[in-house]
C-alpha cells in the first residue's frame, strides 16, 4: 500500500520543488486553496498551473493544491465547482472560455452555468488563427474567402472539435462572410494543425500557441488572425478586422470562484492577479514558454465572460435552426 | 545529421548521475506500469514538474526511462496475474498468463523482457538514423488512411475467436458498440449517456480493460481457493535468462513485431495498445502451428511485447521530425523540451539538436537499463505466485479500485469497472474470450471518427478510400485478411493445388 501513495507524494514533491518558501501569509480565508482542474495532468491547463501558482503562493503565502477532474469537456469539475464547492475561498478553478460557456449552452444535460461562479482573472489568451499548408494555393485570406464562394461547403476547414474555440470561430466567419465551409472536426488542436500539414484540409483554424513553431519552420502558412491587432509576433499576417470582418476570437484560461464567496477572499484574490500582471519574472518565465498573457480581473472577467456567453448563444441558435 | 549534437547527447546521458537518474526513472515506470490503471502518461505529467530545475540531460533522461519502464511493466502482471497492468499489454495477456499457470513463469518473463528490450531498441535506433525520413510518412496519413489502418485492425478479431467464431465476433461487436458511448465528434450529440455527464467523454478504455480482464480473474482465483485446501505452490525453477535457443527461434518474430511497433506508433492516433493486437495477429499469422496460441506460445508472448515497446520510439518519431506529439505520452515529453526553451516545431533536430539528441539516447540506454533492472527484479515478481490465490484475489480487487479511481479522480468509474467486472466474469462462463471486445473498444472510436471525418472531407463519396493508395493497399491486406480466415481460400487454393 506504501507504493501505491507514490504518485500523490510525487506530486506534492513537485509543488515542493518548484515552489520557494514565503513567509507573508496574506490571504486571510484559509491557508491551502484548492484549483479544480478540468483536465488531464500535463495539458495546456496544468500548464497555467505551473505558470502562474508558484508566484501566486509567493503573493498570497497559501499552498495551492491541483486536483484533476478530467471528463465532459472540464463539465464535471465546473459543475463540482458551481455547485457543490464550499464558498468560501477555499477552491478555485482553472475556467477555460469559451469552453466553458459552449458546455452548457450545447449540451442541456450540463446544469452549471457562469451566474453561479465568482470570475477571478484571465491569465491567458491564445489568438485565433487561420493556417495552410505552405503549398496551397491560397496565399491570402481573400483567396480562401473567394474558393469558398466559388465552391460552396466544399472549402474543408479543421478545428479542435465541436465546442471548441475553433469550431466556433469558423460559424462566425461563415455569418460575417455569408459563405460556407466544410467544418471537419478533429480531436483537439495538435492533430487539426497536423491535418493541414499533410494537405488533407484545405485550412485549419487554430490557436498561435499551437502553431506558431510550424509556422516558424514553414511547415505550416498562417493567413489571417482573430485579434484585435496584429500580433507581435506576426507582423505580416493581417487580422481579419483590417480584411472588413469583425470577427475576434480564440482561447482563453483563467480563474474562478463559485458564486457567494467573502469579498474579502474575491478581492485579495484579484489582488493577487494585478500583481502577477506586473511581476517581470513571471513575465519573462510565461514568453519562454509561449504564453500570451492576457490579464482581465473582477468584475471585467466577467463582463468578458457573458458576452461571450450572449455571442455563442445567439450563434449556436442559427446553428440549431439550421440542422 | 551533426555529428557533433549527436556526440553532444550522448555525452549529456552518460554521467553517474543520469544513469543513476534513468535506473531510477526505470524502476518507477515498472511499477506505474505494472499497476492497473496507472498510466506512463499519469506518471509523466507528475514527474515532469520536477525536472523543472534539472538540466536537459537529467530530466530528459529520467522522462524517456520511464515512458520506457512503463512500456514494459504492463507484461508482469499480465504474465503472473492475468491482469495487465496498461492497456498496452491486453494482448501479452493471452499467452503470457497460460504460460505462468504452467509453471513457467520466470521463462514468460525472461522472454517477455528480452522481446521488449529487442523492440526498444529497434524503435531507438529507428528513432536516430531514420527520423527525418520516417517523419514525411507521418503526413501522409490523414483521417482516410486513419480509418483503413482502423478496418485492417478490426480484422484482427476474426483471428482472435478462439473455438466458436460467432462468439467472437459477437464479443468484438459488443465492444465497437459500448465504444460508441459519448459526444459525437462531428456533431456533439451525447449519444448512449442517458443525459449523464460522467459518460459525456465516453467510457475510458482503461477502465472497461480494467474490469473485463482483472476482475473476472479474481473472481475465479476465489472460486479456486475454496475448492482446493491443498495447493501446489508454483515452483519456480525454470530460468528468467532466454536459452539461445529459444531466442534463435523468436528473433524473425521479435523484428516484424518491432518494425509493426514503430510503424503504429508514428501514426498519430494509433499506439502501443494497437501494435500488441496487430503484432499478435501477425505472429499467429505466420506460425505453422496455429493451434498453441492462446495456450501459452512463447512466439504469442514476445510479439505483442516487442511491439509495445517499439512504439516508444515510434511515437517518439512524429514528435522529433516534426514537433507533432503522437500520443498523450509523447505530448508530455514535448512539453519537458519546451521548458528547456524549445517551441515545438519541425527544427527539433536542427536548432535544438543537442537536446533532442539527449532525448533519443536517453530512450536507447533506457532500454539497456530495462534489461539490467528487469532481470535483477522479476524473479522477485515471480514470487507472486508462491501467494494463496485468496490473498492474490484481494489484491487484485484493490488493486482494480485504485487504478480504476486514479483515472479521472473519479468514483463513477469505480462503479463502470465493477460492472464491466461482472459482464467479464459473465462472458468467461459463457465461454466467450475477452480479447476481441477490447480490440472493438480501442479501434472503435479511431474508425467511427477518420470515417466521419474522411466523409466530410471527401464530399460524402467512399471513393476517397480507393484514391489514397495508401488506404486502398490497407482495405484489400483487410479483405484478403477475412477471406483467409474464412473456408473460401482453402477452397481457391486447394482447386489450383489439385492439378499439380
Amino acid at each position: 500500500m506504501k507504493k501505491l501513495l507514490l504518485p500523490a507524494s510525487l506530486s506534492l514533491l513537485a509543488l515542493t520543488a518548484a515552489i520557494p518558501l514565503s513567509a507573508s501569509a496574506e490571504y486571510s480565508v484559509t491557508d491551502e486553496v484548492k484549483v479544480l482542474q478540468g483536465f488531464q495532468a500535463g495539458g495546456g491547463s496544468d500548464a497555467l498551473a505551473q505558470l502562474a501558482q508558484p508566484f501566486l503562493r509567493d503573493i498570497l503565502g497559501v499552498n495551492f493544491v491541483n486536483e484533476y477532474i478530467p471528463g465532459a469537456a472540464g463539465a464535471i469539475a465546473w459543475t463540482r465547482l458551481g455547485n457543490q464547492s464550499p464558498k468560501d475561498g477555499s477552491v478555485i478553478s482553472i475556467t477555460n472560455t469559451p469552453m466553458l460557456m459552449t458546455n452548457y449552452i450545447i449540451n442541456d444535460a450540463i446544469n452549471y452555468n457562469i451566474d453561479q461562479l465568482t470570475p477571478i482573472a484571465n491569465v491567458v489568451t491564445d489568438p485565433g488563427v487561420i493556417v495552410v499548408h505552405p503549398d496551397s494555393p491560397y496565399q491570402t485570406i481573400e483567396d480562401l474567402l473567394q474558393a469558398a464562394e466559388e465552391n460552396p461547403g466544399r472549402i474543408t476547414i479543421g478545428n479542435s472539435g465541436v465546442g471548441g474555440d475553433d469550431y466556433f470561430s469558423t460559424i462566425m466567419v461563415e455569418n460575417a462572410t455569408g459563405l460556407k465551409f466544410e467544418k471537419v472536426p478533429f480531436s483537439g488542436d495538435g492533430p487539426s494543425a497536423t491535418a493541414a500539414m499533410g494537405g488533407q484540409i484545405d485550412a485549419s483554424f487554430n490557436n498561435v500557441g499551437i502553431v506558431y513553431g510550424h509556422i516558424t519552420a514553414d511547415s505550416l502558412r498562417p493567413l489571417a488572425v482573430f485579434s484585435e491587432e496584429r500580433l507581435p509576433m506576426l507582423p505580416d499576417t493581417p487580422t481579419l478586422k483590417e480584411v472588413g470582418y469583425d470577427v475576434v476570437n480564440g482561447s482563453s484560461r483563467g480563474y474562478s470562484a463559485p458564486a457567494g464567496i467573502p469579498d474579502e477572499a474575491r478581492d485579495e484574490l484579484i489582488a493577487a492577479f494585478e500583481e502577477l500582471a506586473t511581476n517581470e519574472e513571471f513575465l519573462a518565465l510565461a514568453e519562454e514558454r509561449a504564453f500570451y498573457i492576457d490579464i482581465i480581473t473582477g468584475d471585467d472577467y466577467m463582463d468578458m465572460m457573458k458576452r461571450m456567453e450572449e455571442t455563442f448563444i445567439e450563434i449556436w441558435e442559427n446553428v440549431e435552426d439550421d440542422a | 545529421m551533426d555529428s557533433s549534437m549527436l556526440l553532444a547527447g550522448i555525452l549529456n546521458v552518460l554521467t553517474w548521475w543520469n544513469l543513476l537518474l534513468i535506473v531510477g526513472g526505470t524502476l518507477l515506470g515498472m511499477f506505474v506500469g505494472a499497476m492497473p490503471g496507472l498510466s506512463a502518461t499519469m506518471a509523466l505529467a507528475l514527474l515532469l514538474p520536477i525536472t523543472f530545475s534539472m538540466d536537459p540531460g537529467a530530466g530528459l533522461s529520467m522522462l524517456a526511462s520511464l515512458y520506457v519502464g512503463a512500456s514494459y511493466g504492463g507484461s508482469i502482471a499480465a504474465i503472473l496475474l492475468n491482469t495487465p497492468g496498461t492497456p498496452a499489454a491486453a494482448a501479452t495477456v493471452l499467452d503470457g498468463y497460460p504460460l505462468s499457470q504452467q509453471g513457467k513463469a520466470g521463462k514468460a518473463l525472461g522472454i517477455s523482457l528480452f522481446a521488449s528490450f529487442c523492440g526498444g531498441l529497434m524503435s531507438g535506433i529507428a528513432l536516430l538514423v531514420a527520423a527525418p525520413l520516417l517523419g514525411i510518412l507521418v503526413l501522409k496519413f490523414g483521417p482516410i488512411e486513419l480509418f483503413a489502418v482502423a478496418v485492417l485492425g478490426i480484422t484482427i478479431i476474426g483471428s482472435l475467436s478462439q473455438g466458436s467464431v460467432v462468439s467472437g465476433l459477437l464479443s468484438g461487436g459488443i465492444g465497437l458498440l459500448v465504444s460508441t458511448v459519448g459526444m459525437d465528434l462531428i456533431t456533439g450529440t451525447p449519444r448512449m449517456t442517458f443525459g449523464h455527464m460522467n459518460l459525456f467523454s465516453g467510457i475510458s478504455f482503461t477502465v472497461a480493460l480494467i474490469g473485463l480482464f482483472s476482475i473476472p480473474q479474481a473472481l475465479l482465483l476465489i472460486e479456486k481457493s475454496g475448492l482446493s485446501v491443498k495447493r501446489v505452490a508454483n515452483k519456480i525453477t525454470d530460468r528468467l535468462l532466454p536459452k539461445l535457443k529459444d531466442i534463435k527461434g523468436l528473433m524473425p518474430n521479435i523484428c516484424r513485431s518491432g518494425v509493426i511497433g514503430i510503424i503504429t506508433g508514428l501514426i498519430p492516433g494509433t499506439g502501443g495498445d494497437t501494435a500488441s493486437w496487430f503484432a499478435y495477429n501477425e505472429a499467429k499469422r505466420f506460425s505453422k502451428d496455429k493451434s498453441r496460441f492462446g495456450k501459452g506460445d512463447v512466439a504469442g508472448l514476445a510479439a505483442p511485447e516487442a511491439a509495445n515497446n517499439s512504439v516508444v520510439g515510434g511515437s517518439l518519431i512524429p514528435t522529433i521530425a516534426l514537433g507533432i506529439p503522437g500520443s498523450s505520452s509523447t505530448a508530455i515529453l514535448l512539453g519537458a523540451l519546451m521548458v528547456h526553451g524549445i517551441l515545438p516545431g519541425p527544427n527539433l533536430l536542427t536548432e535544438h539538436g543537442e537536446v533532442t539528441y539527449t532525448l533519443i539516447w536517453a530512450v536507447i540506454v533506457a532500454n539497456f537499463a530495462l534489461l539490467a533492472v528487469g532481470l535483477m527484479f522479476t524473479r522477485l515478481c515471480v514470487s507472486v505466485t508462491k501467494v494463496p490465490d485468496g490473498f492474490v484475489a484481494c489484491a487484485i480487487i484493490v488493486l482494480c479500485v485504485v487504478g480504476s479511481f486514479a483515472i479521472n479522480n473519479s468514483f463513477f468509474d469505480v462503479g463502470l469497472m465493477f460492472a464491466f467486472g461482472l459482464f467479464g466474469y459473465w462472458m468467461i462462463k459463457a465461454g466467450m474470450s475477452p480479447a476481441p471486445m477490447v480490440v472493438g473498444l480501442i479501434l472503435g472510436p479511431v474508425m467511427e471518427t477518420s470515417f466521419q471525418q474522411s466523409m466530410l472531407i471527401g464530399g460524402g463519396t467512399f471513393m476517397v478510400f480507393v484514391q489514397s493508395p495508401i488506404a486502398l493497399c490497407l482495405l484489400l491486406l483487410a479483405a484478403f485478411s477475412v477471406i483467409q480466415s474464412t473456408p473460401l481460400l482453402g477452397a481457391v487454393v486447394s482447386k489450383f493445388k489439385k492439378p499439380a
